[in-house]
């Protein structure tokens, strides 16, 4: 079996996964060729079947969970509603995860096997990417295998080959003659060969085929029209929506508080000094932090405004900031050791930054230091998270990702809000390691 | 001083992994359009593809035009955004070579192949013009990264690691690196300091980068243009080497729509059809929020 993806949904399948604060899915829509090869040799003539996969593209998901459940229940209606008229050309699905090993989770093989019959491929494949990181987030690898689970134990990975542009070497023009002094052959190929040229000496073959390429670049050119102008629709809704959601809030936040406010008139106690003094007043970011979001079931969608450098910038100055009221504290949970840097990177005081082991503490202002000094001790050797996911499940959490040693890493850690540990991948790692905040991880 | 991080904006990198992904028989390049900001951070919020002039092997030039187009279009992007916005990077692509970080490029005991890399460009009245030999990433790659920094400390330099493949476990592989160089000691050798570089989300596809993910197959054509007419304008050769050039020409051309426009027309129709329903999405969304506000 061989498989190919188009450079082009690849490239769409790694932009997904760069946008998406968690781990990504979606399905692979394509086509499967038989081909069949023959091949005679003095021995013997045998025919070999040869199974094409080719993915045309591919179909996100908006969220994780969209057509199975925690139990990895598939539901049927939901497939149909991600996947309308598309079903039939599904030939897999894809999942992108963050410093994981390369293997399928068990509830990704029990999905893969509901999918299968529900979507009757016999041969459904299944791509894994994975993302690693150097703990100095100077080099950043993307790894990907195709599966396809339903074979035999022993034989499930398939190349996965980019078709492109290969060799565009222009070494084939010939820029000389072969000499020849046969006045026939010079004859003969003058006058038959003329056929193919113009009256202007170019080759009428060159004129056609330039006229396709216009009209095929011409088209590109008007499609790409249609979407620069759907994207700035898109992203003008999604602006709204975004505002919404931050009145929505800002109106629940007013509202509790005038509740505790009644609360407290009628029994007054002794109030202790409350934390939200030092918040800082950036509550549209707040409000997506993990520990002060109030529980919605829903998470955030994925672009729901990143904070503007600039204010993150001026959370930064602030240095005065305490760790539980800063946004950007959670970003001082180190990540996991998926790339071999010699023990846990010591988060900055305004917990950005995180450099490698040796190396001090970055100075304020000054969030992000490679290591300067050229030295890195980090290798691209996986020693990710490492627990094998053969017979565990994935986190119940939303954003759910596969690596565990977040939790054994909580003594090492300052005092960050405990729910914040409980929950999985901190959002404030997103798509990278980029410590700008954004989205929460209710 | 070191830049202390790049941010390069996801439809930025989107176009960055389609133009490295065009190819793996050769690097290509382009120039990054954003901002510095105070912090030393460089933001990137587009790119350029660019075009190798002369496609020797030994041999890769940005022409002057080139660069100064660039300079046009980050003048555009500023007028669009309202920010200032100029070259601040350049990236290309290693096909089938693995960027390694530093330390573990220095032990590799076998060298890879040599390649000789001809950087020359305009710049600000700036000739540069310098050869370097290709040995790994770090030696060449480095060197010519320390002459743009010489007209800009903060340029840094982008590597895009594709078409690698580790036979035993059938995983495939694509890297992205950041670098500035370094010359510890004046006349010692460059350094390479890595970069720490994170993708920022941006959901929607920016116009610019839109604009120049569809420049690939017109640049493309553009090179098979002019290197058909430098042949075509030998005059010694007899019809059946003009048909034999003409064909070469069409069967380049036919490999150019199929490997590139081709699967671009397709991505982006689907991308349209995609970008479409999360507009209607979107818009029930809004319905019932604006109704849940309602009853608040």
């Amino acid at each position: 079996m061989a498989a190919s993806i188009s450079g082009y949904t690849f490239s769409s399948v790694c932009y997904h996964s760069a946008n998406s604060n968690s781990d990504h899915e979606g399905f692979l829509l394509g086509e499967v060729r038989h081909e069949e090869t023959v091949s005679i040799s003095d021995t013997q003539i045998s025919s070999s079947e040869l199974l094409q996969v080719v993915v045309h593209n591919h179909e996100p998901c908006a969220q994780l969970f969209s057509f199975y459940d925690y139990a990895g229940q598939v539901n049927e209606e939901s497939l149909n509603r991600i996947l309308k008229d598309r079903r039939k050309n599904v030939i897999g699905w894809y999942r992108f995860r963050r410093n994981t090993q390369q293997q399928m989770s068990f509830r990704e093989q029990i999905i893969h096997k509901q999918l299968t019959q529900l979507l009757g491929v016999p041969d459904l494949v299944f791509l894994l990417f994975s993302f690693i990181s150097t703990a100095n987030n100077s080099t950043h690898a993307l790894e990907y295998v195709l599966f396809r689970p339903n074979r035999s134990r022993y034989n499930q990975r398939v190349t996965l080959s980019i078709p492109n542009l290969g060799n565009t070497s222009q070494q084939e023009y010939k820029v000389s003659s072969v000499p020849n002094t046969s006045l026939n052959y010079a004859k003969v190929i003058k006058e038959h060969g003329a056929e193919f040229f113009d009256k202007d000496g170019v080759m009428k073959d060159i004129r056609t085929i330039f006229q396709v390429y216009g009209a095929l670049q011409d088209k590109v050119q008007s499609v790409c029209g249609e979407v620069e102008q759907s994207e700035r629709v898109k992203e003008k809704v999604q602006e709204e929506v975004n505002k919404l959601k931050q009145q929505i809030v800002l109106r629940k936040r007013k509202t509790t508080d005038e509740e505790r406010r009644l609360q407290e008139a009628q029994n007054p106690e002794p109030r202790l000094t409350p934390e939200e003094n030092t918040e800082p007043p950036e509550t549209s970011l707040l409000s997506r932090v993990a520990f002060h979001t109030p529980s919605t079931p829903e998470r955030p969608g994925p672009s729901a405004n990143p904070p503007a450098y600039a204010d993150l910038l001026s959370l930064q100055n602030d240095s005065l900031l305490p760790f539980s009221s800063s946004p950007t504290s959670a970003a001082l949970l180190p990540r996991p050791q998926a790339v071999g840097s010699p023990g846990h990177p010591s988060p900055s005081p305004l917990g950005l930054g995180l450099s490698a082991g040796p190396n001090p503490a970055p100075s304020p202002g000054t969030p992000y230091l490679g290591n300067g000094d050229g030295s890195s001790s980090d290798s691209l050797d996986r020693q990710a998270a490492g627990q094998e996911d053969d017979d565990e499940e994935e986190d119940d959490d939303e954003d759910s990702s596969e690596y565990e040693n977040l939790v054994s890493e909580v003594g090492q850690l300052p005092p960050v809000s405990a729910s914040v540990l409980l929950q999985g991948r901190p959002a404030a790692l997103s798509p990278d390691g980029d410590a700008s905040v954004r989205g929460s991880q209710t | 001083m070191a830049v202390s991080a790049v941010h390069l904006e996801s439809d930025a990198f989107l176009v960055c992994m389609n133009h490295a992904l065009s190819t793996e028989k050769e690097e290509v390049m382009g120039l990054c359009i954003g901002e510095v900001d105070t912090n030393r951070i460089v933001h990137i919020h587009s790119v350029i593809i660019l075009r190798r002039s002369d496609k020797r092997k030994d041999r890769v030039e940005i022409s002057p035009e080139q660069l100064s187009s660039a300079t046009t279009e980050a003048e555009r992007l500023a007028d669009m955004t309202g920010r200032p916005m100029r070259v601040v990077g350049w990236y290309h692509s290693h096909p089938h070579i693995t960027v390694w970080p530093s330390h573990v490029g220095k032990n590799q005991s076998t060298p890879l192949p040599h390649q000789f890399h001809n950087f020359s460009f305009h710049c600000h009245c700036k000739l540069f013009q310098l050869v370097c030999l290709h040995h790994s990433f770090s030696t060449t790659d480095v060197r010519t990264q320390a002459m743009y920094q010489m007209m800009d400390q903060g340029f840094v330099g982008l590597i895009f690691s594709c078409f690698i493949e580790d036979k035993n476990t059938k995983t495939g592989r694509v890297l992205y690196t950041c670098f500035q160089s370094v010359q510890a000691q004046k006349g010692s050798e460059y350094e390479r300091i890595e970069i720490p570089i994170h993708v920022v989300p941006h959901e929607a596809i920016g116009k610019v980068c839109l604009e120049s993910a569809v420049e690939l197959p017109r640049i493309l054509c553009q090179e098979e243009q002019d290197t058909y007419r430098k042949i075509h304008s030998l005059t010694h050769l007899d019809p059946i080497t003009k048909i034999h050039n003409g064909s070469v020409f069409t069967k380049n051309l036919c490999s150019q729509m199929s490997a590139v426009s081709g699967p671009l027309l397709q991505w982006l129709e689907d991308r349209l059809e995609q970008t479409r329903k999360s507009i209607i999405e979107l818009q029930l969304e809004k319905e019932r929020l604006t109704q849940e506000l309602a009853t608040m």
